[in-house]
């Protein structure tokens, strides 16, 4: 492998993998959101049961 | 201010733009504007992300301490996230480290690895925050994990200066710092161009480091609030 073949593997594989952990993290964090968007809505819900 | 508060959210998404532009203009100097090294030819250009990545992992070691230090006083969850969210950042950039040095070792010292000082502790301080990460998973009460994770945090930190005087203590492969060096202005070892593609990529690695940070300390607290609100509705 030549000069230029080390350094298109060292950027591909750092960007890659800091890509890869952001769309993991983005996917943990939407989740996280969508679960406590249900939880507000059914505290809503149980609180008009109440009244 | 909490995450409903659109304030957060739009500086984060700044925040983001700027990362994006300054590693775009970072990729751009450093590949092309920037002129090969006179000794190593193009493969020096690895330099461009190597040494940006492994000054953000000190950074993030560097929040992990301070967190865990704040967690062990006051006994704040702020505190603890914030320490979890950057080891968990901080792991990713020193794995990203020892990816990019062994790609540049191959071609400069003839090996993908080898048991250098340098990078024997760097592999350590990896082997360190990982052990961070599982011990979190593996003790089931939140707080004593946090405890227990926060003293290892803070042990942890201590082999940064490690790393840093191991170019000095041991014989290495690793060549003692040419850019910060007493009594010479980096310009004088560095050709301004290198020093200049140095500097965006160290900012827009910088810029991401925050961006990321401030993406998983707020899934952190998310991640708390969950937990509380079905505590308290008896789930």
């Amino acid at each position: 492998m030549g000069a230029w073949g080390f350094v298109g593997l060292a950027y591909g594989i750092v960007w890659g993998i800091i890509l890869l952990y952001l769309i993991s993290l983005k996917r943990r964090y939407n989740s996280a959101q969508v679960e406590l968007d249900a939880l507000s809505s059914v505290e809503a819900t149980d609180c008009d049961v109440k009244k | 201010m909490t995450e409903g508060g659109r304030p957060i959210k739009k500086r984060r998404g700044i925040l983001g733009a700027l990362a994006l532009i300054a590693i775009a203009v970072g990729l751009y100097w450093g590949l092309v504007i920037a002129p090969p090294d006179a000794y190593q030819g193009q493969v020096q250009r690895i330099m461009y992300l190597h040494l940006p990545s492994i000054l953000t992992a000190y950074l993030s070691y560097f929040l992990v301490f301070i967190g865990s230090g704040m967690y062990l006083w006051k006994r704040e969850k702020r505190d603890d996230i914030l320490a979890h969210s950057a080891a968990e950042l901080g792991v990713l950039f020193t794995a990203l480290t020892i990816i990019e040095g062994s790609i540049w070792g191959r071609p400069t010292w003839g090996v993908w690895w080898t048991w250098d000082a340098r990078l024997t502790l760097t592999a350590i301080l990896l082997l360190i925050y990982i052990g961070y990460l599982m011990l979190r998973s593996l003790i089931e009460d939140e707080d004593r994990a946090a405890a227990a994770a926060a003293v290892l945090g803070i042990i942890g930190f201590l082999d940064i200066p490690l790393i840093h005087m191991s170019v000095y203590w041991w014989r290495t492969l690793h060549q003692p710092p040419s850019i910060l060096q007493p009594n010479k202005a980096p310009w004088e070892n560095v050709h301004p161009s290198m020093l200049i593609a140095l500097t965006i990529n160290f900012v827009g690695f910088l810029l991401l480091y925050f961006y990321l940070l401030s993406l998983r300390y707020r899934f952190g607290e998310m991640r708390g609030e969950i937990k509380a609100r079905r505590l308290a509705r008896g789930g």
